[in-house]
């Protein structure tokens, strides 16, 4: 076995010591400091879009600690006021699009998104509330997955899943910038596209974009309100 | 680079990618069609039914909205009406800012009135020629001023068989202090030096030309006019770096400029300054072009490197930087088209002779694009230090006799400046100082009586438009910005507009993955610190308690 570089660092002021490599996210982890997030997973390739998991490493701007690696010397502030802010302001912006209710809460009651909106304290928004126009749309044509592209917060946790964990290369983004959203092959509804319905998708996705179509009725598990 | 140009070649030849298409270059090419989908929903060029009519496309960006009005497409829209086969839509800057308005007919710019250009729409006169110009001007920073001993520091260069001589060129770039050109300032010469002692093979070597920024079209004059200057620098990279393969990538509107470019490469290729054995040598470089399929993203380092992979050009997560990880993960060398066009003459006249280039202790020479409110818009080569009052006056001055209001020193993402910093040096360090920053070098000068806040939102509407999507805080937040913004300016100002705006951005700028969203808000930004008077109004009631 060849010798693993050792980086030392400190996160929130704990010496944490890892193996070269290393994001600080993972780093955090390990050292018991959790750095909420929205895209990522140990499951799958981190892609740092979210910017959920920000931490200020003293430079410029903030790191995205689900792809940066540790650096020796680095003295990570992954819980300050400032980081808190930006969280709170990112949490806002998603929250301003997101629909009145998230099928994933109605159901496993176990809605990331909102759940970080608990975490933040979030009782109003500042931002126009995109989501009463419906603008995004719903697709309901797969006969297991319900699509809400109306909470999708585009974390690419389902591309991933079913591109590169489940290699069923179905899902994708299409659209660009604000109107940027997920498709199907060349955007087909869900149901006439060729998904397998594998479940892989709504298994990791954070919110209520990707939920299981309810065959027998499940009584709600009722965790707060909404919002 | 494949799979974008099959479809860029049937988006030519068809007027559409189709679905069809996207099914048999999925079965040809062994592509997902999900992976086709987001690569024609993301770039611009690209439509899924051929367009039935005649395309008429309109700036709506900052200088051409400052000549045309933000009514323009509507008014041409209407000189069409009845004459079908037409379809009029507006574009993210085209980069003939020195022409506002700029449109194009089909892909051939044209200027003028609107019934001169319904004419060209029409058919009804002729389209103008869109060829290379025959005469190119003489710039100062061409060091073959008689045409003939072109690609002689390349020839000095390949010939050596001292092995010092890449770390000396190397040197010379330090000692000239040659930064880059499109907007980021990084010492070339570190760059150079970085990408050389990158460990992987093979290496490359790319032109960024794909100037996007409202505001800027300096590159597209050089890309024209000193196409040889770009080749040989490409080339001397390439020796310096020990890359065989250079890539310019290029914007799509540059149709022109791209013919030019395609001559000198032919001719440099005739005279033995590209491909195999250089001048009888043992370097071996060669240049291709890739027409880029659309989008200002595309002008951000990794977001181009994406597009080259032919996946949707979205910027990457950095580090690590292309330095060492760039196209395909190997060693890349990225210039802009004006920074590599500086480095013949340095190294033909030396680092000493461009330092004395510039004035007031500047060292040497820089491309200014300027349009807006003067009275000969255009490119300008000047020495480093000249003040921006100075540049003004070379332009001939304010059109219509007007007075200076504002200016915008460097495109769409550098900070708008009022004109009591009119002495202000056109450097990086001087302008920083002076709250902005030189950026790409698009000066836009703004007249008296122009209403600075629509201005300024053209800017973060064109960062928001262009905006890839792929992380929140510039795809989301750069909405809900101009939401907020012109829901104040229609009267409805939202609660502490002023202070949410700034926590706005200084989420945008802390959070975002690149430099789009860093800068997406800064022009609205830097019009509310800095017009206070004129703009805090403007955005409502509680905005102006706030100010006081």
């Amino acid at each position: 076995m060849s010798a693993t570089k050792l980086i030392k660092l400190t996160i929130d002021g704990h010496d944490v010591s890892v193996p070269e490599g290393t994001t600080i996210w993972d780093a955090a982890r390990q050292a018991g400091i959790e750095i909420p997030v929205l895209c990522h997973s140990p499951r799958l390739r981190p892609v740092g879009v979210c910017r959920m998991c920000v931490v200020d490493i003293g430079q410029r701007v903030m790191a995205a600690s689900c792809v940066r690696p540790c650096e020796d010397g680095m003295k990570v502030d992954a819980s300050s006021p400032k980081v808190q802010r930006h969280r709170k302001v990112l949490t806002q912006l998603l929250l301003s699009d997101y629909p009145e209710n998230s099928r994933r809460e109605q159901t496993t009651g176990d809605d990331q998104l909102l759940a970080l909106a608990r975490r933040f304290g979030i009782d109003q928004i500042p931002f126009a509330e995109g989501a009463s126009n419906g603008a995004r749309g719903r697709d309901a044509s797969s006969a297991v997955i319900d699509v809400d592209h109306q909470a999708c917060i585009l974390c690419d946790k389902c591309m991933r899943a079913c591109n590169e964990l489940q290699h069923n290369d179905v899902i994708t983004r299409t659209g660009k910038g604000y109107g940027a959203r997920i498709a199907f092959d060349l955007d087909a509804p869900m149901g006439s596209s060729t998904c397998v319905s594998c479940g892989e998708c709504m298994a990791v996705c954070p919110t209520g974009a990707l939920t299981n179509k309810l065959i027998v009725p499940v009584r709600a598990n009722r965790r707060g309100s909404n919002r | 680079m494949k799979l974008l140009n099959k479809m860029m070649h049937l988006q030519d030849r068809h007027g559409a990618v189709t679905d069809t298409m996207l099914r048999e270059l999925s079965l040809s090419e062994r592509v997902p069609l999900q992976h086709l989908e987001g690569l024609r929903g993301f770039y611009p060029v690209f439509r899924s039914a051929p367009a039935q009519r005649r395309q008429v496309q309109v700036c709506r960006d900052i200088a051409c909205l400052m000549h045309g009005g933000s009514n323009f497409c509507e008014l041409l829209k209407a000189a069409f009406a009845g004459a079908d086969a037409i379809d009029v839509e507006e574009v993210s800057c085209v980069g003939r800012c020195d022409t506002a308005p700029a449109v194009l007919v089909g892909e051939v710019p044209v200027s003028g009135s609107v019934t001169e250009i319904a004419q060209w729409a029409t058919g009804k006169k002729p389209l103008p020629a869109h060829e290379p110009t025959a005469s190119p001007r003489h710039w100062p920073t061409d060091p073959y001023a008689d045409g003939k001993s072109r690609y002689g520091a390349l020839r000095d260069h390949v010939a050596s068989t001292d092995d010092r001589k890449h770390d000396a060129l190397i040197q010379t770039l330090k000692d000239a202090d040659l930064r880059g050109l499109g907007g980021a300032a990084f010492p070339t010469g570190m760059k150079w030096e970085l990408t050389r002692k990158a460990d992987g093979a093979p290496k490359y070597v790319i032109c960024n030309a794909d100037e996007s920024e409202p505001g800027t079209f300096k590159d597209r004059v050089l890309l024209e006019e000193l196409p040889h200057l770009l080749i040989e620098a490409m080339a001397l990279a390439g020796w310096t770096i020990g890359a065989t393969q250079g890539i310019v990538y290029l914007r799509h509107e540059y149709a022109k400029e791209q013919k030019a470019l395609q001559r000198e490469i032919d001719n440099a290729r005739a005279i033995g300054a590209l491909g195999k054995n250089i001048f009888g040598s043992a370097t071996d470089f060669d240049i291709e072009i890739f027409v880029s399929p659309g989008g200002y993203i595309l002008g951000e380092e990794t977001a181009l490197l994406e597009a080259l992979e032919d996946k949707r050009g979205e910027p990457r997560n950095k580090p690590p930087f292309p330095t060492n990880h760039g196209l395909w993960g190997k060693p890349t060398l990225m210039n802009n088209v004006e920074t590599f066009c500086a480095i013949p003459i340095i190294l033909a006249r030396g680092a000493g002779w461009w330092s004395t280039q510039g004035r007031r202790g500047y060292k040497g020479l820089k491309y200014m694009c300027v349009s807006g409110d003067v009275v000969s818009p255009g490119v300008y080569c000047v020495p480093w230090g000249t003040s921006v009052s100075e540049l003004l006056d070379l332009c001939g001055g304010m059109a219509d006799g007007k007075n200076l209001y504002a200016f915008s020193p460097g495109g769409a993402s550098t900070n708008i400046l009022p004109a009591t910093k009119r002495d202000v040096a056109l450097d990086f360090k001087a302008l920083q100082d002076a709250g902005s920053s030189l950026g790409t070098g698009a000066m836009v000068f703004i007249a008296e009586g122009r209403d600075l806040l629509e201005l300024a939102m053209s800017e973060v509407k064109f960062f928001r438009n262009e905006s890839c999507g792929k992380c929140v805080p510039c795809r989301v937040g750069s909405h809900k910005a101009v939401e907020l913004v012109e829901s104040a300016m229609a009267g409805r100002p939202a609660a502490n507009l002023v202070e949410l705006l700034a926590d706005l951005n200084s989420t945008l700028v802390q959070t975002s993955i690149c430099g789009l969203g860093q800068v997406a808000l800064a022009p609205v930004m830097s019009v509310i610190n800095n017009f206070p008077d004129d703009i805090r109004p403007k955005l409502g009631a509680d905005a102006v308690k706030e100010s006081r």
